[in-house]
């Protein structure tokens, strides 16, 4: 499904070249729920908005569902996000001026959905995410757990091939964590590809496979003793 | 179209929504209403008088120590005088015909009159039709390149002379065909008889030009602009004006020539840097107000224009500004670049929407207020629509440098703190 092979991200400035991804490899299958973690710094951000096509890298190469997506142009990559990803934001990055129904159609409107199937999948996603009531509601009536629910609803909406999530209860306390967490869960359970960003070892040992970077490279925990308290485990 | 998510964001932004189609409402108005007037100013600057403008000039002097006009001793005598320049100046190279005249189209110094079908009419009566005389010889018609439509020009016969407060009968006249057809609606004025201010003596009309303005360029005279009456008589006063034509390209060295050839006929004359005119530079002194007017309407529009799109450009800026991330959200969630592109494009056109059909009532009720108040005619519908036109025009181009600013955001903004 996801798959970067010494892959490379350098950000220059006229006198330094800093490498956020240095020979960077990691696959992940179709089905899977991949946990990545690391120090802040480390690279985690990175690769998941190199792996979200949110931004390009420098070198290596990078598969995304079969297609190697280095060539690709702006308007192809913007069609992939749309129609392949779904993202889940730490910030939940729901747009305040719309209110919850439109916050979801919103990837919907951009694949050119009609009008009745855009309502249909809203509504469902709704209600998977037990917030059918709030379609009328804007972002700000809304808790935090509440509000990144509603950002589960519009990744799913669009049936992504990939889910990404970048440290998806960051801002929520522990009870509203653990309703989005169980959440994902359940819709890794129906078969969804997830890759999850987090500092949290808690949640990390949750995913069905931990991915750990330092200094921009995945690192073997097993060679880590230091890390040995946190590596995933077949816990599943 | 994807209206709703648009007017939805833009519900959340009123004030600066309703400021804008306030400010697009409010220039529509003004300046459909001032390029109107602009318009009509340009026309009224444009409009011909009737003369071949392009080869005539104006001599203006005054003799001193001449003979009084309220005599015939006088009159004889200044009338002497007068055909004493006028052959002098007939005769000067590049010049092709010369006329003595009281006044020219819009030298704003006219003698203006009635005509009536009957005898006696009481002046300022229903039947009472104003007009402009000039008072003039035989050469008018060739000197001032009037067309005559109908009937015969003035013969040398046919000339009188008389002082200049003096009221002689007219027996013979030429008058325009706007004149005409007002005085004849049916047609066929020539040989028939008309009455000038008020007279019981007679005035057949023997021929009708095409077209020649009255003196008057000020707004009073718009009423009878083109009702001039050509009165085949040399007015004999201690002045005289001289209406010369020229030769094709003759104009400027007939012109030099004029004041030394008058002062060697009679050296005992007043002729000062004014006196001799080309008719272009009567004209422009005519249309001076107009032109400064027009110009100062259109500066007016264009200042207003400039700062509805500037106020076009600031409020996308800012909103491109304050909406960043949600920009770099709806880039991850798969909107392209012109997607973006199209939404402020979309949102500007709604809003501008809402200010121009706020400003076609203005526009109308502005023009309305005009009519009742000033002279002002009605506003045609297409000012409007061309204005409506002009101001979404205007809008798309002012919110595109923002609007591409807003579609390079990249989606990576999204992941980014706000």
């Amino acid at each position: 499904m996801l798959k970067m092979t010494h892959l490379s991200k350098v950000y220059r400035t006229e006198v330094v070249e800093t490498y956020a991804l240095r020979d960077f490899n990691i696959d992940v299958k179709e089905g899977e729920f991949v946990a990545v973690t690391g120090p802040s710094g480390s690279g985690k951000t990175t690769f998941l908005t190199i792996a979200g096509l949110l931004e390009t890298f420098t070198g290596g190469e990078y598969h995304l569902d079969g297609v190697e997506v280095s060539n690709l142009n702006d308007n192809a990559r913007s069609k992939i996000r749309n129609e392949k990803i779904g993202f889940i934001f730490q910030a939940f990055n729901l747009i305040p001026d719309l209110n919850v129904f439109d916050n979801i159609e919103v990837p919907l409107r951009y694949r050119g959905m009609k009008s009745a199937e855009r309502k249909q999948r809203i509504m469902d996603s709704l209600e998977r995410v037990g917030l059918a009531s709030r379609a009328k509601h804007y972002p700000a009536e809304l808790s935090g757990g509440q509000q990144q629910r509603v950002a589960i609803a519009r990744a799913l909406a669009g049936s992504p091939r990939l889910l990404l999530a970048d440290e998806p209860t960051g801002n929520l306390d522990t009870q509203m964590a653990r309703g989005v967490m169980e959440l994902l869960e359940e819709i890794h359970r129906d078969g969804a590809t997830i890759v999850m960003v987090t500092h949290d070892p808690e949640l990390a040992a949750r995913a069905q496979r931990n991915v750990h970077i330092i200094d921009g490279q995945v690192v073997d925990l097993a060679e880590e003793p230091r890390f040995h308290a946190v590596k995933a485990g077949n816990r599943e | 179209m994807k209206l709703h998510p648009i007017l939805a964001a833009l519900r959340k932004h009123k004030a600066g929504t309703v400021l804008i189609s306030l400010q697009i409402a409010l220039t529509l108005a003004i300046v459909c209403n001032a390029i109107f007037i602009i318009g009509q100013r340009i026309e009224r600057v444009n409009r011909p008088t009737g003369l071949d403008e392009s080869n005539l000039f104006l001599v203006t002097q005054q003799w001193v120590g001449a003979p009084s006009a309220d005599t015939a001793d006088g009159v004889e005598k200044l009338d002497a005088m007068q055909r004493e320049d006028l052959a002098a100046l007939r005769n000067l190279p590049g010049v092709t015909s010369v006329a003595p005249i009281n006044s020219l189209p819009l030298l704003n110094s006219s003698w203006t009159g009635s005509m009536s079908h009957d005898p006696g009419a009481k002046l300022g009566g229903n039947d009472n039709t104003r007009t402009a005389y000039y008072f003039t010889d035989d050469q008018a018609l060739d000197t001032l390149g009037l067309k005559l439509v109908a009937g015969r020009a003035f013969t040398a016969g046919d000339v009188q002379h008389q002082g200049f407060r003096d009221q002689p009968p007219r027996p013979i006249a030429i008058i325009t065909k706007a004149l005409a057809d007002k005085l004849f609606p049916n047609g066929g004025a020539v040989g028939k008889v008309i009455y000038s201010d008020g007279s019981n003596a007679p005035t057949t009309i023997i021929g009708v030009v095409e077209r020649m303005q009255t003196p008057a360029s000020g707004s009073w005279g718009n009423d009878f602009a083109w009702y001039s009456t050509l009165i085949p008589t040399r007015l004999d006063a201690n002045f005289a004006r001289y209406a010369v034509r020229t030769r094709p390209g003759q104009l400027d060295t007939a012109m030099r020539a004029v004041t030394p050839l008058l002062y060697k006929v009679n050296p005992l004359r007043v002729l000062d840097d004014d006196s001799v005119r080309p008719f272009s530079e009567i004209r422009a002194k005519a249309y001076r107000a107009d032109v400064g007017m027009a110009i100062l309407m259109g500066v007016i529009c264009l200042i207003l224009v400039a700062v509805t799109a500037a106020g076009i450009v600031g409020l996308t800026s800012f909103w491109v500004g304050q909406r960043h991330r949600q920009i770099g959200v709806r880039r991850a969630l798969g909107a392209r670049k012109i997607d973006i592109l199209h939404y402020f494009q979309i949102e500007n056109l709604l809003i501008a929407g809402i200010g121009v059909l706020l400003g076609i009532a203005l526009a109308i009720a502005l023009n309305l207020w005009l009519m009742t108040r000033y002279e002002m005619t009605r506003l045609p519908v297409s000012y409007v629509l061309v204005g409506v036109l002009a101001m979404l025009v205007i809008g798309q181009a002012a919110v595109f440098v923002p609007a591409r600013r807003a579609s390079n955001v990249p989606p990576v903004s999204a992941t980014r703190a706000a």
